[in-house]
């Protein structure tokens, strides 16, 4: 299965979805014009991905994101959606949430997220100097 | 102010007496929000606000100019498409009761009474009731095609200090003016 890279842009994050290391990474600001628009292919990739996934394989997800606008937020509830599902089905997924210290806003949008989900959901602060970044 | 273009003073005085940091007024598009929401977001990091305070401020800002330009491209094909798409206006500004984001533009006569009521029932609701609409609203099944979340009004009233203030004022028989305040 082949790997996504989108590249960041002012409002949209940057999106790595790496099949062969079961990684997917999300970093950046998200406020596209269409959040739908912006993260279909997200989903497209990731519902392939997770049907194919192996039990014995952990999928390792990564979120740094500063701010997410409202449609973006439902974007990131819809793609928690299908992770749960996953999980619920016996795949391994695990979540890091990274927020910037000082960003209270960041801590409780992960937070709500985290409060309805099953799946392994860790919330880690970094500190100015990016400590604690174990990416 | 009147018909003399080429003396802004009044304007600039309006603008100054209301407190504004920045605003536009016009035709709202992706760029421009970007634009103004870096502007807005620098301006607070050196006004020496905490973290939260400026991602509060631009959240409402990013939500209130979306919200206007989403409902333009609803009313684009409409015979009021082109007078709604340029009616657009936002201020972000600062008071002695801290900022402010407000935000104007026409809506047609036949939604103003929607959002009145979604106003008026965001208004009803403390803290808690917020958080409970938010998360049934984020949750919610939507229609095939949707562009939008229904989230930005309740997530505005979350981030407000005080409950949301509105007015809406009619032009004529097939548009009004919708004033929308919220205080960070």
């Amino acid at each position: 299965m082949d790997g996504l890279i989108i590249e960041q842009t002012k409002s949209t994050p940057k999106v790595v979805l790496d099949p062969q290391k079961a990684k997917l990474s999300i970093e950046g600001q998200s406020y596209p014009e269409n959040a739908f628009k912006f993260y279909e292919p997200i989903f497209t990739w990731l519902d392939e991905y997770l049907d194919q996934l192996q039990q014995d394989v952990v999928l390792e997800i990564y979120f740094h994101m500063p701010y997410i606008n409202t449609s973006s937020s439902k974007c990131m509830m819809m793609l928690f959606e299908k992770l749960e599902e996953a999980h619920e089905a016996g795949k391994k997924v695990t979540i890091r949430w990274y927020y910037d210290q000082e960003n209270e806003i960041a801590l409780e949008c992960a937070e709500e997220f985290k409060e309805d989900l099953g799946l392994p959901f860790e919330i880690i602060p970094l500190n100015d100097e990016g400590i604690n970044n174990g990416k | 102010m009147g018909d003399n273009f080429d003396n802004l003073i009044g304007l600039q005085k309006v603008l100054q007496n209301y407190g504004v940091l920045i605003t536009f007024s016009g035709r709202f598009t992706q760029e421009v929000i970007e634009e103004l929401g870096d502007a807005v977001k620098k301006y607070l990091e050196t006004d020496a606000t905490s973290l939260t305070d400026t991602y509060n401020v631009f959240s409402v800002f990013i939500e209130q100019t979306q919200n206007i330009k989403n409902y333009s491209v609803k009313k684009d094909s409409s015979s009021l498409g082109e007078q709604i798409a340029n009616s657009g206006v936002v201020v972000i500004g600062k008071s002695n009761m801290g900022y402010f984001v407000s935000s104007g533009n026409l809506v047609a006569t036949q939604d103003v009474k929607p959002l009145i009521d979604q106003l008026e029932e965001i208004k009803q609701q403390d803290k808690t009731g917020l958080r409970k609409m938010y998360k049934e609203q984020l949750k919610k099944e939507l229609p095939e095609g949707s562009t939008t979340a229904g989230l930005g009004l309740i997530d505005m009233a979350r981030k407000a200090c005080q409950p949301l203030t509105y007015s809406i004022v009619q032009v004529d028989e097939k548009v009004h003016f919708f004033s929308l305040q919220v205080r960070v």
